[in-house]
C-alpha cells in the first residue's frame, strides 16, 4: 500500500511535468488564494505580537475593560465604521470610582479619546488624537516624560501634556513647554512632553506620539460634558492576584450595570487582538480576495482534473485491465490534485511572505513567521485538493474499463 | 496429451452465460448461453466472424465485464462471489492481456509499460524497472527500453504488450487478435512466442480471424451468433487458401524471364 502510494506520487509527478505550463496556470488560483491567507495571517501576528510584547513588558498584570460585549467588537465590514462610533459607552466615571476602591486593583485609568482640531503655529494632522485619561494612565500603560511633567490633580484644568510628534508638527520642536495649544478652540498650556514611544500600534489603540492628553474633567467640558469611556486600564496589585482581580472587576461592574454584561474584561491574549477598525477592513477584504481566488482556483483544478480524466480514459482502461482497483484508480487522480494544491499552497506560502514583508516596510511592524501560518496553509492546500479533486476522481474510479480500453484518444 | 489436458483442473468454467446489449426491442443477445471449460495448460482459439461476441467472451472471462448472466468460474471460485477489489488482484497476479491495438500508454516509455502492472502487485520502483528490463530482453527489445511506443514499428509495440502482459507470471494469457494489426512475419514471431508460452505450460486464450493461426492451438472453438458453433481441433479447422509470398513470386517471375531468354 505504502509503494503503490509512493508510486501515485511517482506518476503525479510525471503527470505534471508533462503539462508544465497547464499545471503552473492551474496552481495560480491556489497561489493567490493561499499567499493572500499567509498575508493576512503574518501581518496579523505581526500586530498581536507587538501588543502581546508590551503586555508582558508591563509585567502582564493589565486588565482592559471596555464597553458592550466581546462579540460585539468583532469585526464586521458590513457596518460602517460610524456606526459604532455612535453607540454610546456603557461605561461612566461611577465605575472608574468604583474599580478604583476594588480588592486586588491598584490603579485605575479611564480612557477617552475624541477627535478635534489641534492647532497652534501649524494646525496638526487629522490622525492626531485627544486623550482624555487621569494621572494613573502614566503608570499603569508606562508613558515615559521627556520634558516637565504628566498630567496631575492638582494642576489647572487647561494643561496638556504632548507626544513628540504632535509637539513638532504644531510647534515645530520637541521643546515646547509652556507654549499654549488649542484643542477644539480652548486654548490649553503644555507642561509635558513625552519620551517618543515608536509604538504606533498598542492595546490602547492610541499613538502617543501623536496624542494631546488633557485631564478627565477637561475633557467632559470639551465634550459637552458627557462621559464617553472608551476603556478602563487596570493594573492589578500583583501577577498572583490577577485572576481575583479580574472576578472582582466583574462582579463589581455587574452590580453597577444592573446585572447587565454590557462590558468586556479582557486580559493577556484577548487585548492583543487588534482593533482597529481599519485593519479589520483591510483584512476583511483580503479574506475575501483569499476565499474567491481559493473557490476560483479550486474550482480551476477540477476543471483541469476532469480534463485529465477524459484525455487519459484509455489509460485508465489499461490500467484496470493489468490489475487496478477502482480505489486505485481514485487515489491516482485524488494524489493528482493534491499535488498540483500543496505545489501551489507552496508557492502561494512564499509569495505570502513576499507580500508581508513588502507591506511591512511601509507599516511600523514585522510580519510573525510560525509554524502554525505554515500548517493553516498546508491544511487549506490539503483540504483544496481534497475536496476538489474528489469528483474527477470518482469519476475516473467509475470508468467502465471495456469502453475505455475502446476509446481512441 | 488429451488424457493429460483432460485430468487437469478445470481453470474456467462457464454455464449458459449470456450476455445483453441494449433494452426491449433493441436488445441484442452478444453471448446466447455459453457452456465451456479451458483447463490448465489448453492453447484455445476462438474464432468466427465479427460480432459474433468473440470479444465479450474474452473480456467476460478476463474479468472486466461484471455484467452477465450465468455462472463463470475462476480457479474452481464463482466471479459472483469474488469482491470487485479482489477480481483486480486476480487480473493483477493471474491474467494478462495481449490487445488487438497494443494499448501501451502513450506518454509512458517502454520500460514502464512493461512494468506498469507491478505497480499493482506493490513492487518498488527500482524492482519494477530490473524485472520488466529483463523480460524486454527475452523479447529482444532490451535496446528500445527507453523508446517511446511511436518510436516503434506494429511488431515491436505488439512484443512489448506481450512482454507486459507477462511481466506479473501470470497463469491465464488472454490474447484478442494480437496479430490483427501485423504482416506476417510479425505474426509468426508473436505466434512463436505465444506457442513458447504455451510450452511452459500456461493456458492461452485467443481471439482471432485467422484460421492458419489456429495451428498454434490445441483447441479451436468457432463462435456464431453469441453461441459455440464447434468446439473442435486445430486440424478440422478448415484453412484458408495460402497466399504466396511476394518474394516467391517476383523469384519464379524471374526464372521465367531466363528461360524465355534462353530459348532466343
Amino acid at each position: 500500500m505504502r509503494l503503490l502510494f509512493i508510486n501515485h506520487i511517482q506518476n503525479a509527478r510525471q503527470s505534471l511535468q508533462s503539462s508544465r505550463t497547464r499545471s503552473l496556470l492551474t496552481m495560480l488560483g491556489v497561489t493567490i488564494g493561499i499567499a493572500s491567507v499567509t498575508a493576512i495571517l503574518a501581518l496579523s501576528g505581526g500586530t498581536n505580537k507587538i501588543i502581546s510584547e508590551q503586555i508582558d513588558s508591563l509585567g502582564g498584570n493589565i486588565i482592559i475593560v471596555r464597553p458592550g460585549t466581546a462579540k460585539k467588537m468583532s469585526p464586521d465590514i458590513t457596518h460602517s465604521q460610524l456606526t459604532s462610533e455612535y453607540i454610546t459607552s456603557t461605561l461612566t466615571e461611577a465605575d472608574v470610582a468604583l474599580l478604583e476602591t476594588t480588592e486586588h486593583i491598584q490603579s485605575v485609568a479611564p480612557l477617552m479619546t475624541m477627535t478635534g482640531t489641534i492647532k497652534a503655529d501649524s494646525t496638526a494632522p487629522s490622525d492626531s488624537q485627544i486623550v482624555v485619561t487621569t494621572p494613573k494612565l502614566a503608570e499603569i500603560s508606562d508613558l515615559k516624560i521627556r520634558d516637565g511633567q504628566f498630567i496631575e490633580e492638582g494642576l489647572d484644568q487647561n494643561t496638556v501634556v504632548v507626544g513628540t510628534q504632535l509637539s513638532i508638527n504644531v510647534f515645530g520642536t520637541e521643546s515646547s513647554i509652556g507654549s499654549t495649544l488649542t484643542l477644539r478652540g480652548q486654548p490649553f498650556v503644555v507642561v509635558g512632553v513625552l519620551k517618543r514611544t515608536n509604538k504606533p500600534i498598542n492595546y490602547n489603540s492610541i499613538d502617543f506620539d501623536n496624542a494631546a492628553i488633557i485631564n478627565f474633567e477637561a475633557g467632559k467640558k470639551l465634550n459637552s460634558n458627557i462621559a464617553q469611556i472608551q476603556q478602563i486600564n487596570i493594573r492589578a496589585d500583583s501577577i498572583n492576584n490577577l485572576d481575583s482581580a479580574i472576578a472582582d472587576t466583574n462582579k463589581t461592574l455587574k452590580q453597577s450595570h444592573d446585572g447587565e454584561n454590557d462590558f468586556s474584561v479582557l486580559v493577556g491574549d484577548q487585548i492583543s487582538k487588534p482593533t482597529s477598525q481599519l485593519f479589520f477592513t483591510i483584512a476583511g477584504v483580503m479574506t475575501a480576495i483569499a476565499t474567491i481566488s481559493l473557490v476560483v482556483g479550486g474550482i480551476g483544478i477540477m476543471n483541469i482534473m476532469l480534463v485529465t480524466v477524459a484525455e487519459r480514459t484509455r489509460e485508465i482502461g489499461i490500467r484496470k485491465a493489468l490489475g487496478a482497483s477502482s480505489s486505485d484508480i481514485s487515489w491516482q487522480f485524488l494524489i493528482e490534485s493534491l499535488a498540483i494544491s500543496i505545489v501551489g499552497g507552496t508557492f502561494g506560502y512564499v509569495a505570502g511572505y513576499v507580500v508581508a514583508f513588502s507591506i511591512s516596510d511601509l507599516l511600523t511592524f514585522d510580519p510573525v513567521i510560525n509554524w502554525q501560518i505554515a500548517l493553516i496553509a498546508f491544511a487549506i492546500s490539503v483540504v483544496m485538493g481534497m475536496i476538489f479533486g474528489f469528483y474527477p476522481a470518482i469519476r475516473a474510479a467509475r470508468k467502465d474499463p471495456i469502453e475505455s480500453l475502446n476509446r481512441h484518444n | 496429451m488429451v488424457m493429460a489436458i483432460t485430468t487437469k483442473k478445470p481453470v474456467i468454467h462457464l454455464r449458459d452465460l449470456q450476455k445483453r446489449f441494449g433494452i426491449g426491442d433493441a436488445e441484442i443477445f452478444a453471448l446466447d448461453g455459453i457452456n465451456l471449460t479451458i483447463k490448465k495448460g489448453e492453447f484455445v482459439s476462438i474464432m468466427g466472424p465479427s460480432g459474433c461476441g468473440k470479444t465479450t467472451l474474452l473480456n467476460i472471462i478476463g474479468l472486466l465485464d461484471r455484467s452477465f448472466v450465468g455462472e463463470y468460474e475462476i480457479n474452481g471460485k464463482s466471479v459472483d462471489s469474488i469482491s470487485e477489489r479482489r477480481q483486480a488482484r486476480i487480473r493483477s497476479k493471474q491474467i494478462g492481456f495481449v490487445f488487438q491495438n497494443f494499448n501501451l500508454v502513450q506518454r509512458l516509455n517502454v520500460i514502464e509499460n512493461v512494468a506498469l502492472p507491478l505497480v499493482y502487485k506493490g513492487i518498488s520502483h527500482t524492482k519494477r524497472l530490473i524485472i520488466a528490463s529483463d523480460i524486454l530482453k527475452t523479447f529482444h527489445l532490451n535496446e528500445r527500453e527507453y523508446y517511446m511506443p511511436y518510436q516503434l514499428s506494429g511488431g515491436q509495440v505488439q512484443r512489448v504488450a506481450i512482454a507486459r502482459a507477462l511481466v506479473n507470471e501470470p497463469s491465464i494469457i488472454l490474447a484478442d487478435e494480437p496479430t490483427g494489426n501485423l504482416d506476417s512475419r510479425a505474426s509468426h514471431i508473436i505466434m512463436e512466442e505465444l506457442s513458447e508460452l504455451h510450452k511452459r505450460g500456461n493456458t492461452i486464450i485467443m481471439v482471432t480471424h485467422n484460421p492458419r493461426l489456429t495451428t498454434y492451438s490445441s483447441r479451436v472453438i468457432t463462435m456464431l451468433d453469441g453461441k459455440i458453433d464447434a468446439d473442435t481441433k486445430p486440424e478440422d479447422v478448415k484453412q484458408e487458401p495460402k497466399i504466396k509470398h511476394p518474394k516467391k513470386v517476383i523469384k519464379r517471375k524471374k526464372s521465367v524471364y531466363r528461360q524465355k531468354r534462353k530459348k532466343r
